[in-house]
């Protein structure tokens, strides 16, 4: 079976600057997989090159098999692409835009009314469908995109920034869609985010990304294991000398943080902590409190950039955000 | 059908269903032309010494102005598409299977019809100013041909101008730059003879003198003895621009 995407040694260069920097990474069929890192990262270069839109400088890129260099014009028939700014004509309704939709992707016309019947009843915007696209909200305006990168029934969604500058509740309709199209539909979709708690949530394998390099790749749980497990506190009433000597005993590295509190890392959490607790009772310590935390992404992303997202943007997310409901405002 | 014509079929009709969502474009684009015609062309009827081989002032620069308003709604199809690249929209149908020149071709066809309803209301006025226009119906089919064949040719002009300045700022800029220098130096106000040699010159290779001479022969003085030379000079400059708009557009993708 072929991969999805196959990216081997990717380069795109611009004058002096590598925006992409030798990556490589599969996409498997029928996952969302997820492209995180700060603005400028290169994750939307990495788009432009599988979506046919900017020549590779060097690699290969290939799509189902395809080499995306040497045709490209077989890749764009294969692909569904949403771009990270509005790419509807909010002039027309949101029936007209699947229509010209269809039109260009060659869906033949004895399929067209009923695959734009069924795509309106998916995206949940039948009642609207006459609607002139720029009255629709934000939500509705990005479910009906990739329902046009879809009316040709394409087996990869390549999203970019698909949640970008939706509220909460707009966001989990998107999420639901999108896991949706991969449960029931047999897509694959291939998203970028710079939102940690998206790609945990949504992605199966998550590439993380950073000037230009991609750092890690693996699935979200993979990546948090990587960390060497969950960090345990435990607060005692005194005597944490004891505790930690007790749970040694264990074979737990035991971290001393002062009289009354110890903590470590273990690599499950929730399997330990009854036999923690059961240890030191036996040895009559007293628990004030105990807690474990699972690393985040943030943690994930902590250690391979050597920075948080928010640090390495450095107010770059604010103006992003900025922009984007500029254009939003723009076309309404 | 050829892919490439009916994707460009595609185009147009994308570009029409807008054009049809709100009309207001092409009616405030109407306004100017009128001026020309009801202030410019009235005021100047009554200078004599213009030498016009026997038609009024008025009658003389109605194919002018149709000329010139088909040049200012076509050389703005470039700034729409700036517009389209800011956005996603553009990104979205280069990522499409959808042939480069189909979309130059599409955008540019639309030019030129959308020229059309400038020329319909054009007429319309000149018609009520009094102006006596050929009714012959052989004439009136190649008037339109012909004002869809120069659309074209100014919409990929302004398509060209736009894939190489790229911003808004600066396609704005040039389009305004280049519009005024091709309606003042050509026959669209005045007969070439008039001009000094230097400008003659200029007015040579300016498409829009054998546009409005094509009009001028097939609209007001039905004499065709240069209409063969003026078709070509318009197929010329068509073709070379179409050509070279297309050929800058696909530098802009793999």
């Amino acid at each position: 079976m072929s991969k999805a995407i196959a990216v081997t040694n990717l380069v795109k260069q611009y004058n002096s600057l590598k925006a992409v920097d030798s990556i490589s990474f599969d996409v498997e069929e029928n996952e969302i997989f997820g492209c995180l890192g700060p603005n400028g990262a290169g994750k939307t270069t990495a788009i432009r090159c599988m979506t046919t839109l900017t020549r590779p400088t060097a690699g290969r890129l290939e799509i189902f098999g395809t080499s995306v260099i040497e045709n490209p014009d077989d890749v764009r028939k294969s692909i569904g692409y949403v771009p990270q700014s509005l790419s509807l004509t909010s002039e027309l309704s949101g029936y007209e835009n699947l229509l010209i939709a269809a039109k260009i992707h060659g869906v033949s016309s004895d399929k067209r009314r009923e695959k734009i019947e069924q795509m309106l009843n998916l995206l949940g915007i039948g009642e609207r469908a006459n609607d002139v696209v720029r009255h629709y909200s934000g939500g509705m305006m990005r479910r009906l995109e990739i329902g046009t990168a879809l009316i040709h029934s394409p087996k990869l969604l390549i999203l970019d920034e698909p949640t970008i500058g939706l509220d909460p509740q707009g966001r989990r309709v998107i999420w639901e869609l999108l896991r949706m199209l991969v449960k029931e539909h047999g897509i694959t979709i291939f998203m970028t985010t710079h939102d940690m708690a998206e790609a945990d949530a949504l992605c199966q394998r998550i590439a993380i990304m950073n000037r230009g390099k991609i750092v890690a790749v693996g699935t979200p749980a993979e990546l948090k294991r990587g960390l060497g497990g969950d960090i345990v506190t435990i607060e005692v009433k005194d005597n944490a000398k004891r505790a930690a000597a007790l749970l040694e005993k264990q074979g737990v590295k035991v971290n001393m943080i002062n009289e009354k509190s110890i903590s470590m890392v273990v690599e499950s959490a929730e399997r330990r902590l009854a036999g923690f607790v059961e240890s030191l009772a036996d040895g009559g310590v007293q628990i004030e409190s105990i807690s474990a935390q699972r690393p985040t992404l943030d943690d994930v992303f902590l250690k391979y950039v050597g920075s948080r997202m928010g640090e390495v943007e450095s107010g770059g997310e604010w103006q992003q955000v900025r922009q984007v409901r500029r254009t939003i405002r723009r076309m309404g | 059908m050829l892919p490439i014509v009916e994707k460009s079929g595609i185009v147009l009709e994308l570009e029409l269903r807008k054009m049809m969502r709100d009309q207001s474009d092409i009616v405030i684009r109407a306004i100017t032309p009128i001026l020309w015609l009801t202030i410019f062309g009235s005021v100047f009827s009554q200078i004599r010494q213009i030498p016009l081989a026997g038609v009024s002032y008025l009658a003389y620069i109605t194919p002018g102005v149709l000329a010139q308003s088909v040049l200012f709604m076509s050389i703005f199809t470039g700034v729409s598409l700036v517009w389209e690249r800011d956005f996603g929209q553009l990104d979205r149908l280069l990522s499409a299977p959808i042939p480069r020149t189909s979309i130059v071709l599409g955008k540019a066809l639309a030019g030129g019809v959308k020229s059309l309803f400038q020329a319909g209301i054009i007429l319309a006025i000149a018609f009520l100013l009094g102006v006596s226009i050929i009714s012959n119906p052989a004439y009136m089919v190649a008037v339109i041909v012909l004002v869809v064949i120069f659309g074209i040719c100014f919409s990929s002009l302004s398509i060209l101008v736009t894939v190489l300045l790229k911003t808004r700022e600066r396609v704005m800029g040039i389009v305004q730059l280049i519009s005024m220098p091709l309606f003042f130096a050509s026959n669209a106000l005045y007969p070439v003879d008039l001009m000094p040699v230097w400008l003659q010159v200029v007015s040579l290779v300016n498409p829009m003198t054998y546009f409005v001479a094509a009009l001028r022969a097939l609209m007001i003085t039905g004499n065709l003895s240069a209409l063969p030379m003026d078709i070509l000079g318009i197929g010329v400059a068509t073709a070379f621009f179409v050509a070279a708009a297309s050929l800058a557009f696909r530098k802009l993708g793999v």
